[in-house]
């Protein structure tokens, strides 16, 4: 009886394994053929009979992104900015979201609910003022800018994430931890932010996609291909009709990926919620 | 006290952001924030082996200035945006003609003739100056001009069998496509390649006077007409599906840019390049539009920089930098004290860039323009893709351009 | 249980009114702390709203680039007159797409991320990090890597597929319905790993003590997720949510790039609100004109989520 039972639950998971392989490569369906024709020597994308395998492997085309274009600088510049622009998002986001979370003040609601609704203007029109914001400022074409437009741009999103995450802790944790003396900050430091790691992660890797990703911004206000990102950079290299080689720009997608995917995986293990872990019964 | 402790904290916070913030725009200009320094900021979008050829050319002519070459991705969106702000545009930029009312318009551009004499002027093309007036001013000092060529492999076409006229270019299609090949293939559904035709009917899309013209006649005839090339191409036809079908080996002949060539000579094919074939109704031939690039001066460079600005462009007549240019993009020189070079004059590609030149249609370059690539490609995608009829989709594609028209007033 | 909690805390009036002074205080901290935040926000999504709306009343364009004066309500009266049955129907278009989106969105993200957290799933992270690969590559990059890879009609994996089964070669770009469908499997595809992470966080932050209590309560998996999961994540996904539904409304990128791009247009008529506007209205470079099409649709989107949430309150 006991057996049979553990048998039906290793088919189960057996079959949930074989779901998930499945689900993975069929999502990764693109992905794979953009590896695939970036491992190529036939200078093609579009190439009229496709295989997985490439036929004449090669390292060639990920040669020419590493060295032949400006990829590392372009890395170097997305790096930093996307460093700054996490940093600054949430040291701006988590004071506000905690104070929106647990003290009452008036005008609390009012400016929540108003934040999303003005998040929702069709963001298509406000380049041209968002560049008469930093023309006075003496931002256009400077990295400060972009750090500017991005943590703007992803505060909404920040604010709201975290403050919706704090909501969820039981505010008693605190209460205690006052009792004995501590201040709020302490408080926040010790408590709050630990048992909201997960929100505090998954907040901070949206504003590290989203500057990882953004290139319209990174196109108009910046000038050089010194200043690119990787994401303008890969844009410019196939914006053109007369320029790019298809290997090499799906090389280059792969390659700009690859970043987010290591620190995702490593950022998997911190995910993990504090409450589960804690000792808070309900 | 804590309290103190906590705000200090986001108060020091908040401060680095500022200093950074400041710091880093310090180093952030575009051209200078006035004055003439000696240093010319020059935008473009062309491929490096361009700039490059550019670069070099300006600092052997004008080994004082300092020429600083910025590749601009969406330069006219970037020109719309920083207008005339010496602090953000540059002094100079190179694009094709197209865009010269827009830019005239918005009066952001110096005239070229307050730099260059119009004796210096009078050596280039008739084709390339009048391409470069818009309202009886020359805003842009030609370069080089490109247009669309009829491309064929000569493996599969031979020279005796490329065609004359539209009609044997028909005939030729029906014979070879099929089973994954096509005869001819072209981006049928885009404005820009589709115009040919409408001017070998003697039709265009817009009047001088900025009036569109897609319900007329000629349009009408010449999308109905085109119609049975359409059926003999592939159903998608941007730019990458057609140049790999052609550098593939897959189709026979295509009209094409300069910009292929390299890629279609890598990839091993027996190039031919012939005149356009004529339309047999009209007699008129195939007539692409032709883009002359050329150099623009932005206002605020001519009233801070005159003297550095004048030097600059009188240097960019020199016919060295328009011989530099047309070898590094396979495109044909504006002026035409070029020719006169050998290696120009040998140069395959350059001559029936100019052959062609001479049956081409310049762009039109008022800003009424601007609106027309847009409906005209909706009009060709409606007839082309969407089989619709092409009386009514002409009809509402000329009342959207009057629309749009009005509407940018 | 922590929702009771979050509703008492929601009402101040039954905690004990602090006084006057007390509470002066209170909103003085809160808002100081919160003011880096606000003011970033007031500079970059709440002016821009402001100077269009300001640009929407002037006469700014092509022929008035610099020397714009103020022309009153002109555009909007002009702007009113795109309202025409190209504009209503791409409108309600969007409203599908928004619908269709979310509503596939929400139940994939869920059902996966469940999945995911079943506890004896050993390679789970493997998977996760597999499944935000989409994710990771920058939108235009995977929506030119559909358009030419695999819904090219010459080229693409798709018809390459078809024609190994012996079928015809479709031109899946072509027709609105089968535009609509492959731009939906775009999207979804793009936004489906951030809908995952989002329930992941959110189903892993339930105290698993409750399920243990339900459990032995005797309730099945439906129960214990309708009257367990759903109610404690609800709030922790729902800023997330309604961002993506904002997001999925004004979505450009995918429509415009796979179908509408300029030079490159596939035939189909699928528009949304954006893309509409953008081919009738803002290639026109008159920006008063086209502000006052974006203060438009603005307001429109207002009155949406006001009714939204009038019916998400009854």
């Amino acid at each position: 009886m006991k057996n049979r039972k553990k048998m039906r639950k290793r088919a189960g998971l057996a079959c949930l394994n074989l779901f998930f392989i499945v689900l993975c490569f069929v999502t990764l369906i693109p992905i794979l053929y953009a590896l695939s024709v970036s491992f190529n020597a036939q200078n093609s994308l579009l190439s009229s009979d496709f295989s997985f395998l490439p036929r004449q492997f090669t390292l060639d085309n990920y040669r020419e992104v590493l060295f032949g274009e400006d990829i590392l600088l372009w890395f170097g510049n997305t790096a930093l900015l996307a460093v700054s622009c996490v940093a600054i998002s949430l040291a701006v986001a988590i004071p506000a979201a905690y104070c929106f979370s647990r003290r009452r003040f008036p005008g609390r609601m009012a400016v929540i609910r108003a934040l999303v609704l003005l998040n929702s203007f069709p963001a298509v029109l406000s380049m041209f003022a968002v560049y008469r914001l930093l023309r006075p400022l003496g931002l256009v074409n400077s990295r400060a800018g972009l750090v500017l437009v991005y943590t703007g741009t992803m505060a909404v999103f920040s604010l709201w994430n975290l403050k919706g995450y704090f909501d969820t802790i039981p505010v008693e944790l605190e209460e205690a931890a006052k009792i004995d003396g501590a201040s709020t900050f302490r408080l926040v430091r010790l408590i709050v932010l630990p048992l909201a790691k997960p929100s505090i992660i998954v907040t901070g890797l949206m504003v590290l996609i989203y500057v990882w990703n953004e290139y319209i911004y990174a196109t108009t206000f910046m000038t050089g291909e010194d200043k690119y990102t990787l994401a303008a950079g890969l844009y410019s290299l196939q914006a053109t009709e007369m320029s790019g080689s298809w290997p090499v720009f799906a090389a280059a997608s792969i390659v700009v990926s690859l970043p987010v995917l290591v620190i995702f995986f490593l950022c998997q293990r911190h995910m993990v919620s504090g409450l589960t872990a804690g000792g808070v019964k309900g | 006290m804590r309290r103190i402790k906590k705000f200090a904290a986001w108060v020091l916070a908040l401060t680095m952001i500022v200093s950074l913030v400041l710091t880093a725009a310090g180093c952030s200009q575009g051209a200078d924030g006035g004055g003439d320094t000696g240093r010319i900021v020059i935008w473009h979008d062309k491929e490096d082996a361009v700039a490059e050829a550019l670069e070099q050319e300006l600092t052997r002519l004008v080994p004082d200035v300092e020429f600083v070459l910025e590749k601009k991705t969406s330069l006219t969106d970037s020109l719309k945006l920083s207008g005339n702000d010496p602090s953000a545009s540059p002094d100079l930029f190179i694009f094709a003609h197209d865009k010269i009312g827009v830019f005239a318009e918005m009066g952001i551009l110096a005239p070229v003739t307050d730099f260059v004499s119009e004796d210096a002027l009078s050596s280039y093309l008739d084709m390339t100056i009048e391409a470069a007036t818009y309202k009886d001013v020359v805003y842009e000092l030609p370069i080089y001009f490109e247009t669309l060529l009829f491309m064929y492999n000569r493996r599969y076409m031979q020279d005796d069998e490329v065609p004359s006229t539209t009609e044997e270019l028909y005939a030729y299609m029906q014979e070879n496509t099929g089973r994954g090949r096509y005869g001819f293939v072209e981006q049928h559904s885009t404005a820009y390649y589709s115009a040919a035709w409408i001017h070998g009917f003697g039709g265009s899309l817009i009047s001088e006077e900025g009036e569109p013209l897609l319900d007329s006649d000629e349009v009408k005839e010449a999308l109905a007409y085109h119609l049975k090339f359409v059926e003999l191409m592939p159903g998608e036809a941007e730019y990458s599906t057609v140049n790999t079908l052609f550098i593939e080996g897959q189709a026979d002949a295509t009209i094409g840019g300069p910009w292929m060539v390299p890629s279609a000579r890598e990839a091993g094919i027996d190039l031919g390049i012939a005149p356009m074939p004529a339309v047999d109704e009209t007699g008129l031939p195939l007539s692409p539009y032709s883009g002359v690039q050329g150099v623009y001066v932005l206002k605020h460079a001519a009233e801070n920089k005159t003297e550095t600005v004048r030097r600059v462009m009188e240097a960019l007549c020199n016919p060295s930098v328009g011989i530099a240019l047309a070898e590094a993009s396979g495109c044909a020189p504006a002026n035409t004290v070029c020719y006169d070079d050998p290696a120009i004059a040998a140069d395959e590609m350059v001559n029936a860039m100019r052959d062609t030149a001479q049956i081409a249609t310049p762009m039109p370059n008022i800003p009424e323009m601007d609106v027309m690539w847009t409906v005209t490609g909706n009009l060709l995608s409606d007839v082309n893709l969407s089989g619709e009829d092409v009386d009514t989709a002409a009809d509402a594609a000329q009342k959207q351009a009057l629309d749009l028209i009005a509407a940018m007033q | 249980m922590s929702l009771k909690r979050e509703k008492r805390r929601d009402n101040p009036r039954q905690k004990r009114l602090p006084s006057n002074a007390k509470q002066r205080k209170t909103t003085f901290w809160s808002y100081l702390c919160s003011a880096p935040s606000l003011i970033l926000i007031g500079l970059v999504v709440v002016f821009p709203i402001l100077y269009t709306g300001y640009i929407s009343l002037t006469n700014m364009n092509v022929y008035h680039w610099f020397d714009f004066d103020i022309i009153g309500l002109d555009n909007y009266e002009r702007a009113l007159f795109l309202v025409d049955s190209g504009f209503l129907s791409a409108l309600l278009a969007t409203i599908l797409w928004t619908i269709v989106n979310m509503v596939i969105q929400l139940v994939v993200a869920f059902v996966l991320a469940s999945l995911l957290n079943i506890e004896s799933l050993r390679f789970r992270k493997v998977y996760k990090t597999l499944l935000m690969f989409p994710w990771a590559m920058p939108g235009y990059v995977s929506i030119l890597l559909w358009k030419t890879g695999m819904f090219n009609s010459q080229f693409g994996l798709l018809n390459q597929w078809m024609e190994k089964l012996g079928l015809e070669a479709v031109r899946w770009l072509s027709s609105d319905v089968s535009a609509f469908i492959c731009c939906t499997v775009v999207n979804l595809w793009l936004a489906l790993p951030f809908m995952i992470m989002i329930m992941d966080g959110a189903l892993q932050s339930i105290d698993k003590s409750y399920y243990e209590s339900a459990i032995l309560d005797g309730a099945g998996w439906l129960r214990r997720t309708v009257s367990i999961t759903l109610p404690t994540i609800r709030p922790i996904i729902g800023p997330a949510v309604i961002i993506t539904v904002f997001t999925t409304f004004k979505q450009f990128d995918v429509v415009y790039l796979l179908t509408q791009q300029a030079g490159a247009k596939t035939g189909s008529h699928f528009h949304t609100l954006i893309t509409y506007t953008y081919e009738n209205a803002f290639i026109t470079n008159n920006y008063g004109y086209s502000s006052a099409i974006s203060i438009l649709i603005f307001v429109l989107l207002l009155v949406f989520s006001w009714k939204f949430h009038l019916e998400e309150k009854s």
